[in-house]
């Protein structure tokens, strides 16, 4: 991390600390308030500054142009400081937790630092809140042997998902696909977007597992991030297993504020909707990114229709509708992925046209033994998010017999060591 | 009957919430806390994990063996952090030389120190379009030093957007822009990497495992051409030489790298996206725009009065043609020295120089590489005016 990054780092948390005192001393309510729409303006407003300057300036000189007024605005040279969008959520969290009186002012600005900008979660998550973290500061940890194992198996699983299965098994098809200036044969797309799906997957689960790993190897504990999402049926029930740590985020400082489904049903769908095109925004400052939230926030209204209008049909209510619900549900995020990955909405457009044969007359530009691989790899996760989705990986571990678990650890162990990878950064990383 | 996931769960510390009324050490947190803790499987972990670190051993040493066996030694990885380092020793009056594979292979550091009286820094990189590099260098306002650029044009005209092109710009960005874990994390690899042939990276790789599999595509899918596989080694000034395995006169290995050279060095069919006149008008347009990109970047370094020469190294007999061919010597070679007023120096225009056999077609051998080093001295001092 750049000095003035780490500077920007601590002078937002010292403020924050500061903050949260105040906000535990006032005793009124719309002094409380006031205090905290302090702490979110200055959150926000960084957050704002460096993640969505440039992009702002670029959409205001649109409008402009629009009613006639020729406008040139500066170029920005802003580095987006690393993980910006997560330290941002963890201080956040802190002045609501305060506000709210689950937690009252922390003395520490020591610990309250630590908990802000423990390492293994800063730079790309999963987002801390300081009410799960702070009381872990109260003692010094202490280390067990079997934590301490564990932390390393959960470390090795994530390295695994990111080296082997992300970065060596499906980037490559993904970049292909996504990267190809000209029309593909729907096959060629199709693959290209499920190769893409289960990149950012083991990616970002694996980036998560080995901040949980790394953090339990030093006595702290972290929350799942992640609950095999692929195995999701519906869409509410996507967002409760993937990032869940963001998604719950935003349903207690967000959706719950706004009303959530307490309110009716016409508000209680845009209040989806804000909610998603918030969460799209915030993963970065491009309309593509908008326009994925906004289509998860399109999906969770017309999940609510459906289960409205067809709670008691007999067909969404046994294995085989639920199978079918999964499995339509695994095809709609892949087609909002398009838009996640995708640069622009040239190549977004080019590509959803081609995945619905749109283009007859497309490249094949994938070996069969790319398209075999992204298939074997991505059969495998969903087979496993859906033998594991009502359980959990420590659930899983503790019914494998000893010589499993060893032999499964020393070999993705080798598979890491043996594959080298390809010095990628984490994708969430740019987040 | 109970299920087993609840005794389980008995077994298992799951999480728990909970509120209590804060102690007095917790006081310093102003609690109450929730406290969350971690499930842990209930296994003989440390026996384990001693068993677990005991096969990685065992195994990672069987591996290690078997990649000597089948050839293999320990080399540097060539990449953008490597690169990055050797251009940070580049110093106002610097010798340096840039390029592409053949500027890494041909070229022997001692030799020329010894007829140029500087050392080199040798920045020429596999595979990539110097343009970058040399644009970069022009740009560096500090630097007035000595330039040996090393000129393949199927990589040295590669538009933007090519592998060659994106090559040289990712390792000028790299340099640019750093970070001191990158640069830690390259110092660290150096021993490792120096010492463990499993660290090629070449060949050993998954990836590279995985598509040696004989499954056949699709008919019409269009699949970029393969890279050569491991046939040199490179040390930390970035020397870098072939290996006697793919030295040896007419070698397994060095015939093998000759076939993957052939479709490398062909041009490649039109987009089938863009219509042929526009794709050549394109292509037309990009390479006199390279060519005005490099009269002004040489324009600038002769300004500043530093000096750079252009080398044309050897090629062997299956290339020669196709590389004679597909753009001429015409086209490319003379145009350059026209546009940029800069000397030349063409292998095949000096006798001393032709005589060389390229193993594999495109580089010399390590002894081969001392040799015409030798012999290009006096070229380079003629050219230098030196």
């Amino acid at each position: 991390m750049e000095p003035p990054f780490a500077a920007l780092l601590f002078s937002t948390t010292a403020m924050d600390f500061w903050l949260g005192r105040q906000i535990g001393k006032a005793r009124e309510r719309h002094v409380r308030r006031l205090w905290l729409v302090a702490s979110v303006c200055m959150n926000l407003s960084m957050l704002g500054f460096f993640k969505y300057g440039n992009f702002l300036l670029q959409n205001f000189q649109w409008l402009l142009e629009r009613v006639g007024i020729i406008y040139h605005p500066p170029h920005l040279e802003i580095l987006l400081p690393i993980g910006i969008s997560f330290y941002t959520f963890h201080s956040l969290s802190y002045t609501f937790y305060i506000y709210r009186r689950v937690l009252q002012p922390t003395r520490s600005l020591r610990d309250f630092v630590l908990a802000v900008s423990f390492f293994p979660q800063l730079v790309a998550g999963p987002i801390v809140r300081a009410g799960d973290f702070l009381p872990q500061l109260v003692r010094a940890p202490r280390l067990k042997t079997g934590q301490f194992c564990w932390g390393l198996m959960l470390m090795t699983l994530g390295l695994f998902e990111k080296v082997v299965l992300a970065d060596t098994l499906l980037s490559g098809s993904a970049d292909h696909a996504f990267g190809y200036p000209g029309p593909l044969v729907a096959l060629d797309w199709w693959v290209g977007v499920v190769a893409f799906a289960g990149q950012i997957f083991f990616d970002f689960a694996g980036c998560s597992a080995c901040a949980i790993g790394a953090a339990l190897c030093l006595g702290f504990h972290l929350k799942d991030n992640f609950r095999f999402p692929y195995a999701a049926i519906g869409f509410s029930d996507f967002w409760r297993r993937w990032h869940i740590s963001l998604s719950t985020f935003l349903r207690d400082y967000l959706y719950i504020p706004l009303g959530g489904n307490q309110v009716r049903p016409l508000r209680a769908a845009s209040n989806l909707v804000i909610v998603m095109f918030l969460g799209g925004l915030w993963h970065g400052a491009a309309w593509t990114f908008v326009v994925w939230g906004l289509l998860h926030g399109s999906y969770l209204v017309i999940e609510r229709v459906v289960r409205i209008c067809c709670a008691e049909r007999w067909w969404l209510n046994n294995p085989i509708g639920w199978t079918i619900a999964g499995g339509a549900t695994f095809v709609a995020v892949c087609v909002a992925w398009v838009f996640f990955r995708a640069p622009d909405f040239t190549v977004a457009s080019r590509m959803l046209s081609g995945m619905f044969g749109g283009h007859a007359k497309g490249d094949a530009i994938l070996t069969t033994r790319e398209i075999l691989q992204v298939a074997s790899v991505v059969f495998g996760m969903i087979a496993t998010h859906w033998m594991l989705r009502n359980s959990s990986i420590e659930i899983a571990v503790t019914r494998m017999p000893r010589w499993i678990v060893t032999a499964t650890w020393a070999l993705m162990a080798c598979a890491i060591i043996f594959n080298q990878g390809y010095g990628n950064a984490f994708i969430y990383f740019q987040f | 009957m109970r299920s087993s996931i609840s005794n389980f769960k008995k077994r298992l510390r799951l999480p728990r919430l909970f509120f209590r009324k804060p102690s007095r050490e917790e006081q310093i947190h102003g609690s109450p806390p929730l406290e969350f803790v971690r499930p842990i499987p209930p296994l003989p972990w440390r026996g384990i994990t001693v068993v677990v670190v005991l096969i990685v051993l065992g195994a990672t040493m069987v591996w290690e063996l078997y990649c000597r066996l089948i050839g293999y030694g320990p080399t540097l990885s060539d990449n953008e952090d490597f690169w990055t380092l050797r251009r940070r020793l580049v110093e106002p009056e610097s010798l340096v030389i840039i390029g592409d594979s053949r500027g890494l292979y041909d070229v022997d550091l001692d030799q020329i120190q010894k007829g140029l009286g500087k050392h080199p820094v040798q920045l020429a990189m596999g595979g990539s379009c110097a343009y970058p590099v040399l644009e970069d260098l022009a740009n560096d306002r500090t630097f007035h030093g000595t330039i040996i650029c090393s000129f393949v044009p199927r990589l040295f005209l590669a538009p933007p957007g090519t592998p060659p092109m994106e090559r040289g710009e990712k390792a000028v960005h790299r340099f640019h822009n750093q970070t001191l874990a990158q640069r830690a994390s390259e110092y660290l690899a150096f021993p490792l990497e120096e010492h463990v042939a499993f660290l090629n990276p070449h060949d050993l790789t998954l990836d590279d495992y995985l598509s040696e599999l004989p499954i056949p595509n699709r008919p019409g899918t269009l699949v970029p051409p393969r890279l050569p596989p491991y046939f040199g080694t490179v040390d930390r000034e970035r020397r870098t030489r072939m290996i006697q395995k793919c030295a040896e006169p007419n070698s397994a290995l060095a015939r093998r790298i000759q076939q993957i050279w052939i479709p490398l060095f062909t041009p490649p069919p039109p987009p089938s996206y863009v219509p042929k006149d526009v794709f050549f008008a394109q292509m037309d347009k990009a390479i006199g725009e390279r060519f005005r990109g490099i009269t002004i970047a040489v324009e600038k370094i002769r300004v500043r009065r530093g000096k750079i020469v252009f080398v044309r190294f050897p090629n062997g007999a299956g290339l020669k043609a196709l590389e004679d061919h597909d753009p001429p010597r015409e086209k490319t070679w003379e145009p350059l020295l026209k546009m940029t007023r800069a000397s030349g120096i063409y292998y095949s225009d000096f006798p001393e120089l032709a005589g060389f056999n390229c193993p594999e077609w495109s580089h010399l051998s390590a002894s081969d590489s001392v040799e015409f080093s030798k012999r290009l001295v006096p070229h380079l001092r003629a050219a230098l005016g030196m």
